[in-house]
């Protein structure tokens, strides 16, 4: 799990030491990049001819070896930024990183020999070619031996389900199909880090499923390989990684594994799905203060509501809360935690930051 | 240079070429309608050019094949790189190829690779068809021509690389690669000896590889002179190589670190 120390400063800003490189398959320091780009026609009667923007603000965070770390932001939260420093494509400003152990300055082919970048751009695929030949160009530009190759290129295809389909074009395929081809691309190389930027963007819910389930057997646990993961949807991050780093506008808000997140941020919600919401039990159990901020939606097709509530306490208190309802006789269908969206967390953040600083 | 980086790279653009079967079809055949009217005219005009090409060639229908045929090969090398690298762009595998461990200077090679044998191929399907239309040419002199023709590829593939690192920074060769390629069609002695253009434009002529590249490769190949009665002319041409080359380089590092640090390698 995560060593990185995190305090808090008297601004509200939350602060990261520098993490312990030697240790960390992925360090990421101080990492900087601002982007400059041409003024508005305004801008420029001003006598600004250059407008300067910091998508990537000090920026700190390690990854573990085996570890799925969540980079959780909105867009323009920095998060592509960020993968396109670690894998060399573009040079930070300020700030460093190592993956392995080997500097994104001083040795950007040994990084790009220990890690894979998987982009969700399924332009990068070459349509007019078979899943076979894509392959095997990339085994090719990955140094894999020509007697090797095939072998490898068929192994990684039936890895992800696609051996049935190897000889079709790539323009035949769905989006879930290039996701699979991307990432069995990316493994080719056998990386010990894999950095996926949105890697469910274009996948129904259940293929998203498929993939993640995936990643964590196959390449996780399986291949030890560390996994780096950009996401804007909230319930991924939370359900899918060990940790999290929450970004906005470049800068990183919090890090942490989901559940310390959850204690740190959130009053934890729940819906509880009953056929009788005005039930008295739980005026009584809000009165007591077990449950607050009650908020009930409308009957659906079947008669029964959806009932949002926060509950104070652990997991046994929300226990409780359940017997008590079913000794009072209110049937209850469903009663389920329900994830922060991602607006929700980083405003949260945001408090909390300010929190402090006012403290 | 890594060959199986290289090979790979050329293979998959093989494979992507051949997905459009008709477009490889036309492209061979497209050279019996440039070589056939070349023959037609040359034939017209050759009591007239007769004495004008004497110093380089008898015949000028071999005289226009020659230049012609070298002239296509060259322009395609010139521009081989910078269209694969904007057709990489534009499809965004090139910083999908980036991310690899293979440096730029094999992605580079590997990328133009395949649009220069193409080019190789159709160099060679035209200089048969010429043959078969009666064009004499020395047969014994063809790998001294082979060395004039690598060394105008090097000094003409450093344009292309000036071009593509203009790609790279501004996502435009702007009027460089035309304007070379036009300029040295018009005045490199293509189609006509450099000595019959105009005595001010000869000037210009004579800073063009090109001018130097066709009257070695005309004299060897057409009249059968060995490499050292052409020797003059090579210098030269090894000279704008040793020019040209490092030139195009250092605008490729130059125009590659500025991507990295702007952000706009995959950018099109």
């Amino acid at each position: 799990m995560g060593t990185i120390a995190t305090s808090v400063l008297t601004d509200g800003a939350l602060e990261f030491a520098p993490p312990a490189a030697r240790e960390s398959t992925v360090a990421v320091s101080e990492l900087t990049k601002r982007f400059s780009s041409r003024a508005s026609v305004r801008e420029m009667l001003r006598g600004h001819f250059r407008t300067v923007a910091t998508v990537v603000d000090r920026v700190s965070f390690d990854v573990q070896e085996g570890e799925i770390f969540g980079v959780l932001g909105p867009n323009g939260a920095g998060k592509t930024s960020i993968f396109k420093m670690l894998s060399t494509l573009v040079v930070p400003d300020e700030g460093y990183a190592t993956i392995c152990g080997k500097d994104i300055w001083t040795e950007p082919a040994q990084v790009r020999s220990q890690l894979a970048a998987v982009s969700s751009d399924e332009r990068s695929l070459n349509w007019r070619l078979s899943a076979r030949e894509n392959l095997l160009l990339f085994a090719g530009l990955h140094k894999v031996p020509r007697r090797d190759a095939e072998a490898l290129v068929l192994a990684m295809l039936q890895r992800v389900g696609l051996e049935a389909s190897g000889h079709k074009m790539v323009a035949a395929f769905s989006s879930g199909m290039r996701q699979r081809l991307l990432i069995a691309r990316s493994m080719l190389a056998r990386p010990k880090v894999l950095l996926l930027d949105e890697p469910t963007r274009a996948l129904d819910p259940i293929s998203a499923q498929e993939l993640r389930v995936f990643l964590r057997s196959e390449l996780v646990e399986r291949q030890r390989c560390t996994i780096v993961l950009a996401t804007h949807n909230a319930d991924e991050a939370f359900g899918f990684c060990d940790r999290i780093v929450v970004l906005n506008k470049g800068r990183v808000l919090a890090t942490g594994s989901p559940s310390e997140l959850r204690a740190r941020y959130g009053e934890e919600r729940f819906r509880i799905v009953t056929a009788q919401p005005h039930h008295p039990c739980f005026a009584r159990l809000e009165t007591m203060g077990v449950m607050h901020r009650l908020k009930c939606d409308g009957p659906g097709i079947d008669e029964w509501h959806t009932l949002e509530c926060s509950i104070a306490g652990d997991s046994s208190q929300t226990a409780s809360v359940l017997d008590v309802l079913h000794q009072n006789g209110v049937p209850v269908a469903r009663l389920e935690r329900i994830e922060p969206s991602l607006a929700d967390l980083i405003a949260r953040i945001i408090a909390a930051s300010n929190g402090h600083a006012h403290a | 240079m890594h060959m199986r980086e290289i090979g790979a790279m050329i293979r998959a653009a093989w494979l992507t070429e051949t997905s459009y079967r008709m477009n490889m079809v036309f492209s061979l055949a497209s050279l019996l309608t440039m070589v056939v009217p070349l023959y037609f005219v040359a034939s017209a005009l050759q009591s007239t050019m007769a004495t004008r090409i004497s110093a380089e060639s008898s015949q000028y229908f071999a005289f226009v094949l020659v230049g012609a045929t070298i002239y296509t090969f060259v322009a395609a090398c010139t521009s081989a790189l910078p269209s694969a690298l904007a057709s990489a762009i534009g499809k965004g595998t090139f910083e999908a190829f980036l991310g690899t461990p293979t440096n730029w200077g094999t992605l580079f090679v590997g990328m133009s690779g395949y649009n220069i044998l193409w080019a190789l191929v159709r160099a060679t399907v035209m200089m048969a068809i010429g043959v078969a239309f009666g064009a004499r040419i020395a047969f014994y002199g063809l790998i001294p021509l082979t060395l004039i023709v690598f060394l105008l590829v090097l000094a003409y593939g450093a344009v292309g690389l000036i071009g593509a690192a203009l790609l790279l920074r501004y996502r435009t060769t702007g009027p460089l690669l035309n304007g070379v390629l036009t300029g040295s069609a018009l005045l490199g002695g293509v189609y006509y000896p450099t000595y019959v253009i105009p005595s001010w434009l000869q000037q210009v002529s004579k800073a063009m590889p090109l001018s130097y590249g066709l009257r070695a490769a005309r004299r060897v190949a057409l009249l059968g002179q060995p490499l050292h009665a052409v020797s003059h002319d090579v210098i030269l041409l090894a000279l704008y190589v040793t020019a040209l080359l490092p030139a195009g380089i250092l605008c490729v590092c130059i125009s590659l670190r500025y991507a990295r640090k702007s952000g706009t390698l995959g950018h099109y």
